[in-house]
């Protein structure tokens, strides 16, 4: 990343936490749940976009961040460190999910990604000590470095902060050994393991830090509901998040923020039209319609996602500068093998 | 081209979010499953909306000032319900809010006391009922535990004694019937329990867990669960040779399409009723009937006259705050809501045109009475007098 697209975001962060502050509760509501569905959107990129392993148990996932933040807070414990603790407990529940890529690939890793989320799902119902069984976890209000997040515009300030130390860190990563392994794994792990790349660690890694960034949504979306229930974190969350960092376009680092705004607001925008012309209820019944429709399409006429379209306005750059450097491009991996292709 | 109108079209929707909706001289809130999981008994949410749009077009509003009832969709999802409250406390300044699921009340009933908004709860949860420390939560009839007493009182009244529960494995299942086992009201009432039985809430067959249950001879089964899950366990009854008389459900197993779809295996089958049917021979079908003379009504349910029966209290209260302050809606929203809150509260002998006996908020619940409905020749038909849980 270069110093002017760095200054770029700082500046961007610095605008929108002024903002959540300045905001009523409702904006700073919507901020809030665009900052968090993006830390998630760019966790799941990491493990997707990057490294090229397909999961369905990021609800799961962010689950468990939100549980381990909720019971941490509600024993006393800092938001800070609620949030790291939520971090470490889901890498490590992520590198367990993880465990099943060192055999399995593609569609049938896919699949046993589905069976964790399942198996995550029944244990947020049983384990009742830990989670609240079916009645779901209560979430006290949580503090900061000592100080209350009461208000809606403060916690939404939190999450911008969070998602800029998030999307700093990952794409810093990217340019680090690790990730360049990343996505070497990614494009063929017959040539990783032929590069002396190994392979087994080089998942693990991946599924470790997307959980650790997981849990940390998690965590957030925690303390923002002051509820964690099995029916907030189930498959259908996952869908939600494949379609981010669809939309937004796989593999890229704007992509994911893109994604998840367009994700998080389009069932708003659906409604405010609906509304605007006397159809909201009529518009409801067709919003998920609506939705399943632009992804198709997207997958269709716009693969690389929203995020694609911005090199292209005039003010942008004419290259895509956010993009996963693929093989053989600057950045990238030593050596080419696929022509840089996308997953 | 296109990616530009849908871009513009788009960032309209949402540029139009950071403005309120219409002006009115008060706003009420209302929230429900539109579109999602249990859509089946949407009907209330069109039926609180509805009641203020009659007394926009019948009576002049609440005491002279016109409504702004807002329904929202809330598709039975945590986020979107939260969302949904921030904009109706935060953006459209409601002065009573009428939220949906259990889930969204339980993460919300800290914030609304924060708020100081009044809150008319769609559920039936006890978790949410407790008028020191939830003072602005009401909710419209009996818990769903005071709906369980009210049918383990019947089987007392005609000497029955055995008593299965059979309930799904969610919050909505689980949480009722813990609380009445935990309460010792079976045995107080001299009915013995013989057996507790767990199903998934999206089950397909229960006859294994029915052969069960047959196994058990009860003189009652209790379904805490709604109409698709009475479907099923009715259906799967009929095939193990359990006779529907025996099973009795809530509030929510009032659906036409249990007669419909199950024909003579549902005869005899009977549940929980609060509310008076749509189109009994009651004074408030007289208003609902000239509303509908002028306006479509969504859904001629029970849970229709549930919504409406909601709009009566949340007015009555509204109208009487008003009242106190000079026949004026106050310019002091806090306050406003604060007075709506105790007006609420203070409500006694509210009369709802037959839809329930008449409402006492002193407990936040109006009433806790039912009647029980058996399903005869088709349809559902009160098969007895009005049974207090208290």
């Amino acid at each position: 990343m270069g110093t002017r697209r760095l200054l770029l975001a700082l500046a961007v962060a610095a605008v929108l936490i002024a903002l959540s502050l300045l905001l009523g509760r409702f904006g700073a509501y919507l901020v809030r749940a665009v900052a968090i569905a993006g830390i998630g959107a760019l966790s799941l990129n990491l493990l997707i976009g990057y490294c090229g392993q397909i999961s369905f148990a990021q609800g799961a996932l962010l689950g468990v961040g939100a549980y381990v933040a909720g019971n941490l807070g509600n024993a006393g414990v800092d938001g800070v460190l609620a949030l790291l603790g939520a971090g470490v407990a889901t890498a490590a529940i992520g590198a367990l999910i993880g465990l099943p890529a060192l055999r399995l690939r593609g569609l049938y890793f896919a699949i046993a990604t589905l069976a964790a989320q399942a198996i995550l799902e029944y244990l947020f119902k049983m384990l009742e000590p830990f989670t609240g069984g079916v009645s779901g976890l209560v979430i006290r209000q949580p503090a900061f470095f000592g100080v209350p997040v009461a208000s809606d515009q403060v916690s939404a300030a939190v999450s911008v902060l969070v998602l800029l130390i998030a999307w700093l860190a990952l794409t810093r990563l990217t340019r680090t050994n690790l990730g360049r392994a990343f996505l070497v794994v990614r494009e063929s792990e017959v040539v990783a393991k032929g590069m002396g790349i190994d392979v087994a660690r080089t998942k693990a890694w991946a599924f470790a830090i997307s959980g650790f960034v997981a849990g940390i949504a998690g965590g957030l979306i925690g303390f923002a509901a002051r509820l964690a229930s099995p029916e907030a974190f189930t498959l259908d969350l996952s869908a939600d998040y494949i379609a981010m960092i669809i939309v937004g376009g796989l593999g890229s680092w704007a992509g994911p923020l893109v994604g998840a705004a367009f994700v998080v607001l389009l069932p708003e925008a659906i409604q405010r039209v609906g509304e605007a012309f006397d159809i909201a209820n009529l518009l409801s019944a067709l919003r998920e319609l609506a939705f399943g429709l632009l992804i198709i399409l997207f997958l269709i006429f716009e693969p690389r996602g929203l995020s694609s379209l911005l090199p292209r306005l005039r003010w942008a750059q004419p290259r895509r500068r956010g993009a996963a450097p693929s093989l053989g491009e600057p950045g990238g991996a030593a050596v080419a093998t696929k022509g840089g292709e996308r997953p | 081209m296109k990616k530009r109108i849908l871009g513009a079209l788009f960032a309209a929707g949402v540029a139009a979010a950071a403005a309120p909706s219409r002006a009115a001289d008060l706003t009420i809130c209302a929230w429900g499953t539109i579109t999602g999981p249990d859509a089946l008994v949407n009907g209330m949410a069109y039926g609180t909306r509805d009641y203020f749009e009659f007394l926009n077009q019948f009576r002049g509003g609440i005491a002279g000032n016109k409504v702004n009832t807002l329904l929202l969709d809330g598709r039975y999802k945590l986020d979107e319900e939260l969302k949904i409250y921030r904009r109706c406390v935060d953006q459209e300044n409601a002065v009573y809010v009428n939220g949906w699921s259990t889930g969204s009340v339980n993460a919300l009933k800290d914030q609304i006391g924060g708020d100081g908004v009044p809150f008319m709860t769609d559920s039936f949860a006890s978790q949410v009922l407790d008028p020191e420390k939830l003072p602005y939560i009401f909710m419209a009839g009996p818990t769903y535990e005071q709906q369980m007493i009210i049918a383990l009182r019947d089987l007392k009244q005609k000497g029955g004694k055995r008593v299965v529960l059979m309930h799904a494995d969610n919050e909505y299942g689980r949480g009722p019937v813990s609380v009445v086992r935990q309460s010792g009201i079976i045995p107080k009432l001299g009915l013995e329990l013989v057996d507790t039985v767990e199903f998934r809430y999206d089950a397909q067959d229960l006859t294994g867990q029915l052969l069960r249950v047959k196994s058990r001879n009860p003189d009652m089964v209790y379904i805490q669960s709604s109409a698709p899950q009475a479907l099923v366990t009715l259906r799967d009854a009929a095939k193990v040779g359990l006779p529907a008389r025996l099973f009795i459900g809530n509030m929510y197993d009032i659906s036409p399409t249990i007669p419909e779809q199950l024909g003579p295996a549902a005869e005899g089958f009977r549940a929980i009723q609060i509310y008076a049917q749509f189109g009994e021979e009651i004074p408030a079908m007289k208003d609902i009937e000239a509303f509908k003379a002028k306006n479509k009504i969504a859904k001629e349910d029970i849970y229709y006259m549930k919504g409406w029966l909601q709009g009566t209290a949340m007015s009555a209260a509204i109208g009487n705050a008003i009242q106190k302050s000079g026949g004026k809606v106050p310019s002091d929203l806090k306050a406003f809501r604060k007075l709506v809150r105790d007006e609420m509260e203070a409500l006694r002998d509210v009369n709802t045109g037959g839809i329930t006996p008449p409402l006492n908020y002193a407990d936040h619940q109006g009433s806790t009475q039912a009647r029980i409905a058996e399903i005869k020749d088709g349809k559902y038909a009160v098969a007895g007098e009005w049974i207090d849980a208290r």
